[in-house]
C-alpha cells in the first residue's frame, strides 16, 4: 500500500494548469464563473471543444486511436479537476462521455468514422433520449417503438427529461424494436438526427427559470437503419455499459470541489452579526463537515479509479459514488444558499451574462440559487437515490 | 497511489486473522471484561511474539519500522475482533514518543521492553475541561527544583493507565512556553490512580499528581519538542483509533447482513423488505466513506502539523458520523436483540461510541477543521 501523492502526478497537474491558463479565453472563463445558468452555453462549449481539440485534448479519456491521450485514470482525474477549478466550460457529456465510449466499443466502423470526429471536434451537441413519461426508474418498460421497414426504422413515441434537446444536433435514443421478448431484450440503441421530420421538441419550464430539460415527441420519424448501434436488442446492455463505463463521473467530484470553493468566497464576503460569516463558529463547523464529506467522496473516487481490491463488486462502489455525489451536490449548493441568507431569494433571469455586480450584490450572488434549485435533480436522474440503494442491497448484501 | 497490500501487510493480516478469530465473540469478551486487567495477559505476549508490539518502533531502535498504513491495517483487525488490549497507548503512542524523545537514555531499552511485551506505557494527557483535540491546552505543571521537577495536577481518562507500568505525562514547565513530556512510574510517590472500566470493557484512570518528585531524566522532551512529539503521537493514535472504528463498522455490517438473511417476520426474511435493504445500503455507504477517510488520514500523517491535523479532523468527522450511523442502525435491524449483551452488535455499538469520543468527538473536530479551513 502506498497512499502518498505521486510527485509526477503533481508535475502533470502543473503542466495542465499552465496549459488551461494559456488556452482558455478570459471572456469564456469570466462568463462561466458568473453566468446565471446551470449548464454551459452551447456556443462557448463548442468553441472550447475546438480549442481543446486543436491541442489533442478534447477527449483524453478515449482510446489513443480515436484521439485520446493515453493518460492514466489518475491523470484524467487531475485534468478534469483543473478544468473545473479554472472555470472552463463543461464537456457536452452526452457526446464525449456517454455516446463516445458506446460508439468506439460497439459501433460499426461506418458509425465510428461518421460520429466520433464530430463529437471530438466540437461539431455537434448531443441529446440523450432514455426516460419516458411512463418509464423513469423502471426504464426497461419504455415504449417508444422503432419498426424496421426496408433500410429505415420508423420511430414513434415520446421521451422526456431530454437535456438540451432544443439545441442538440443529434440524439441517442433507447427504442423498442421487439415487443415479443423480455422487456430488456427488446431494446435497441439508435442515433437520430434531431431535425428529422416528425420530431417535435418542447422545452419544459423548470423550477429555476431555465428550460433545459425537454420533451421529445417522435411521430413517424424515419431513421436510416445503419444508425442502429451494434446489434438490435442489445440497447439495454449498451446503456448499462455506458453507465458503468463512467463509474466515477456520477460523483460530480470536480464540480463539487469547485462549488465548495465558492462557499468560501461567499463566507468571506458576507457579514453576520458584525463579522464575516467565515468567522462564525457555527458556520465554520458546518463548512468543515461538508468539506470532510467531500474529501471522503474524493478518496472513494480515487479507490475506484485505482480498482482497489475489495470483497464487494466494484459496481457497488459506483452506487456509493452516485449516492454521495448527488447528496453532496445538494448539500454544497444549499450551503451556498444558506451562506447568502436572504440574498439567495432574489430572482436572476437565467442567461450567460449576469447583471453587473454592486456593493450589495457581489458577483458571487447571481446564479447560486439557480443552480441550487435544479440540483434537486441530482438524486433523481441517472437512477434515483432509492434505486441506487436497491442496487447496493443486491450487490453488497445479496438481498 | 497503490491500494494493494504489501507482503508484510498480508502477513500481518493473516496472523491477525488466526490469533484474533480463535479468541473472539461474546464469551471471550465477557471473560476479559471480568478480568482485572480487562484483557488477557497471555494474548498480549502473543502480540509481542507476532511482532505487533514492535511494528511502530523504528528499525534503528530495534523495531520492525512498520509504516502508518501497517499500523492502521492491523488496527482494523483489532477493531473487527473488539480487542481490549492496550495496543494503541503502548505500541502506537508511547512507542512513537519514546522512539523520538530527545532527552532520555532509557528510551532504547524501554522500546525493547515494549516490543517484548514486558512493559506497558500509557499516555496521561487529557484534562477535564481541556480541548481534547489539542496537544497544548493543559494545566498540569512541572516546577523545576534542585533535583529535577515537582509535578502537580490531574489527568482525565488516561486510556489503559490501570494496566500500565509507566505513564507519559504532558505538563507545562513553570516559566516556559509549550508542553513537555515526562515519564514516570505508575506507582511513584504522590501519583494516585482512580481506575474504572469503560463501556467497551477496556480500562482507564483519572490520575492525580500531588507534589510528585521527578528526577531531571524523567523529562522525555522539553517544551517545544514535547508539544511537537505529542501532536505526532496523538495523530498516529488517531489513525489507529480510526482503523479500529473501520474494522468494527465493517464487521457490524457483515453481522447485520447475516441477521437479515436469517430473521423471519411476516413469513419471510426481513432482508426482503425494502425498508431494511435501504438501512443496510446506508450503512454500506457510510462505512465505505469511513475507509476512504482512513486512507486520507494515512496519506497526510507526515504533512506539516496544520495540514496533518486538518486531515485527521476531517477523517475523525466522517468516521465518527459513520460509526454512529452504522452502530445505531445495527441495533435497529436487530430489534430488541440488538440491545442485549448476547448479541455482538451491542458490543460493536459500545466500541464505536468510545472510539468517536476519544481525543475529541465529531463536534470538536468540526470546530478544529472549520478554524483551520476558514480561520485567518
Amino acid at each position: 500500500m502506498d497512499l502518498s501523492y505521486d510527485p509526477e502526478l503533481e508535475n502533470f497537474r502543473l503542466e495542465i494548469r499552465k496549459f488551461i491558463d494559456e488556452v482558455l479565453p478570459a471572456g469564456i472563463k469570466h462568463r462561466q464563473r458568473t453566468k446565471v445558468l446551470n449548464n454551459a452555453d452551447v456556443a462557448e462549449q463548442m468553441e472550447w471543444m475546438k480549442i481543446l481539440n486543436r491541442h489533442g485534448r478534447a477527449v483524453p479519456h478515449w482510446p489513443v486511436e480515436h484521439g485520446g491521450c493515453g493518460w492514466t485514470p489518475q491523470q484524467l482525474f487531475v485534468f478534469n479537476e483543473e478544468l473545473y477549478a479554472a472555470d472552463a466550460p463543461e464537456f457536452d457529456w452526452g457526446g464525449t462521455h456517454m455516446l463516445g465510449p458506446v460508439l468506439y466499443t460497439f459501433g460499426s466502423s461506418y458509425l465510428q468514422e461518421k460520429f466520433l470526429p464530430m463529437i471530438r471536434d466540437g461539431e455537434s451537441i448531443w441529446a440523450q433520449g432514455f426516460s419516458e413519461p411512463g418509464s423513469g426508474s423502471d426504464l426497461a418498460s419504455l415504449r417508444t417503438h422503432a419498426e424496421l421497414r426496408g433500410d429505415k426504422y420508423m420511430v414513434n413515441g415520446q421521451k422526456i427529461w431530454t437535456s438540451g434537446a432544443a439545441h442538440a444536433d443529434w440524439g441517442f435514443f433507447l427504442v423498442r424494436t421487439d415487443r415479443e421478448v423480455k422487456p430488456q431484450r427488446g431494446i435497441s440503441f439508435l442515433i437520430i438526427k434531431m431535425d428529422t421530420p416528425g420530431i417535435t421538441v418542447r422545452q419544459i419550464p423548470q423550477i429555476n427559470g431555465e428550460a433545459h430539460l425537454c420533451e421529445v415527441f417522435l411521430d413517424n420519424v424515419e431513421v436510416p437503419a445503419e444508425q442502429l448501434i451494434g446489434e438490435p436488442g442489445m440497447g439495454w446492455t449498451y446503456a448499462k455499459f455506458l453507465l458503468e463505463h463512467e463509474r466515477t463521473t456520477s460523483s460530480f467530484i470536480y464540480w463539487s470541489k469547485r462549488e465548495l470553493d465558492r462557499v468560501k468566497d461567499i463566507a468571506q464576503g458576507e457579514m453576520i452579526g458584525g463579522r464575516n460569516l467565515a468567522d462564525d463558529p457555527q458556520f465554520r463547523a458546518r463548512f468543515a463537515r461538508v468539506q470532510a464529506d467531500l474529501l471522503a467522496l474524493e478518496w472513494s473516487v480515487i479507490r475506484v479509479l485505482a480498482h482497489e481490491e475489495t470483497d464487494f463488486p466494484e459496481a457497488a462502489a459506483a452506487s456509493v459514488l452516485k449516492i454521495r455525489g448527488s447528496e453532496l451536490q445538494q448539500e454544497i449548493t444549499m450551503l451556498q444558499v444558506d451562506a447568502l441568507g436572504a440574498k439567495s431569494l432574489r430572482y436572476f433571469e437565467p442567461g450567460l451574462i449576469a447583471p453587473p455586480p454592486s456593493e450589495m450584490w457581489p458577483d458571487y450572488v447571481a446564479g447560486r440559487t439557480n443552480v441550487a434549485l435544479i440540483s434537486r435533480a441530482a438524486t433523481i436522474y441517472g437512477g434515483t437515490k432509492q434505486v441506487q440503494k436497491n442496487i447496493l442491497a443486491k450487490l453488497a448484501f445479496g438481498l | 497511489m497503490d491500494f494493494n497490500k504489501s507482503d508484510i501487510q498480508t502477513m500481518l493480516l493473516d496472523s491477525a486473522e488466526r490469533l484474533l478469530a480463535e479468541n473472539s465473540g461474546i464469551e471471550y469478551w465477557r471473560e476479559q471484561h471480568r478480568n482485572a486487567l480487562g484483557f488477557d495477559e497471555a494474548r498480549w505476549k502473543q502480540f509481542a511474539e507476532l511482532g505487533w508490539l514492535a511494528l511502530a518502533i523504528p528499525e534503528d531502535a530495534g523495531g520492525l519500522g512498520g509504516s502508518i498504513d501497517d499500523i492502521a491495517l492491523l488496527n482494523v483487525e483489532l477493531g473487527k475482533a473488539l480487542a481490549t488490549e492496550p495496543f494503541i497507548s503502548t505500541a502506537v503512542g508511547a512507542a512513537h514518543i519514546l522512539a523520538h524523545a530527545s532527552n532520555n537514555d532509557k528510551s532504547a531499552s524501554m522500546l525493547e521492553d515494549i516490543a517484548a511485551g514486558s512493559i506497558r506505557i500509557a499516555l496521561a494527557h487529557l484534562e477535564v475541561g481541556s480541548d481534547h483535540t489539542s496537544s497544548h491546552d493543559i494545566a498540569t505543571i512541572a516546577t523545576p527544583d534542585s533535583d529535577g521537577f515537582v509535578l502537580q495536577g490531574s489527568k482525565f481518562m488516561a486510556l489503559d493507565a490501570p494496566s500500565a507500568d509507566k505513564l507519559i505525562v504532558s505538563a507545562k514547565i513553570q516559566g516556559e512556553q509549550g508542553v513537555a513530556l515526562f515519564l514516570l512510574d505508575n506507582d511513584a510517590a504522590g501519583v494516585t490512580l482512580e481506575s474504572y472500566p469503560l463501556i467497551d470493557g477496556s480500562r482507564a484512570a483519572d490520575v492525580a499528581f500531588d507534589s510528585v518528585k521527578l528526577s531531571s531524566d524523567a523529562l522525555l522532551a522539553g517544551c517545544n519538542a514535547g508539544e511537537t512529539l505529542l501532536g505526532e503521537a496523538i495523530a498516529r493514535m488517531s489513525v489507529a483509533l480510526m482503523g479500529q472504528a473501520v474494522g468494527s463498522m465493517e464487521v457490524s455490517i457483515a453481522i447485520c447482513k447475516d441477521y437479515v438473511h436469517e430473521r423471519k417476520q411476516f413469513g419471510t426474511t426481513i432482508g426482503s423488505f425494502q425498508a431494511i435493504q435501504h438501512i443496510l445500503a446506508d450503512m454500506f455507504v457510510a462505512s465505505h466513506q469511513a475507509r476512504s477517510m482512513l486512507y486520507h488520514a494515512i496519506a497526510h500523517i507526515a504533512s506539516d502539523p496544520a495540514t496533518r491535523d486538518g486531515a485527521i479532523s476531517a477523517s475523525r468527522i466522517v468516521i465518527g458520523d459513520a460509526g454512529k450511523l452504522v452502530s445505531r442502525n445495527g441495533i435497529q435491524v436487530h430489534g430488541g436483540y440488538g440491545l442485549t449483551d448476547e448479541y455482538a452488535i451491542s458490543h460493536h455499538f459500545r466500541r464505536l461510541m468510545k472510539l468517536e469520543k476519544l481525543f475529541g468527538d465529531v463536534d470538536s473536530h468540526a470546530t478544529r477543521l472549520g478554524n483551520l479551513s476558514l480561520g485567518g
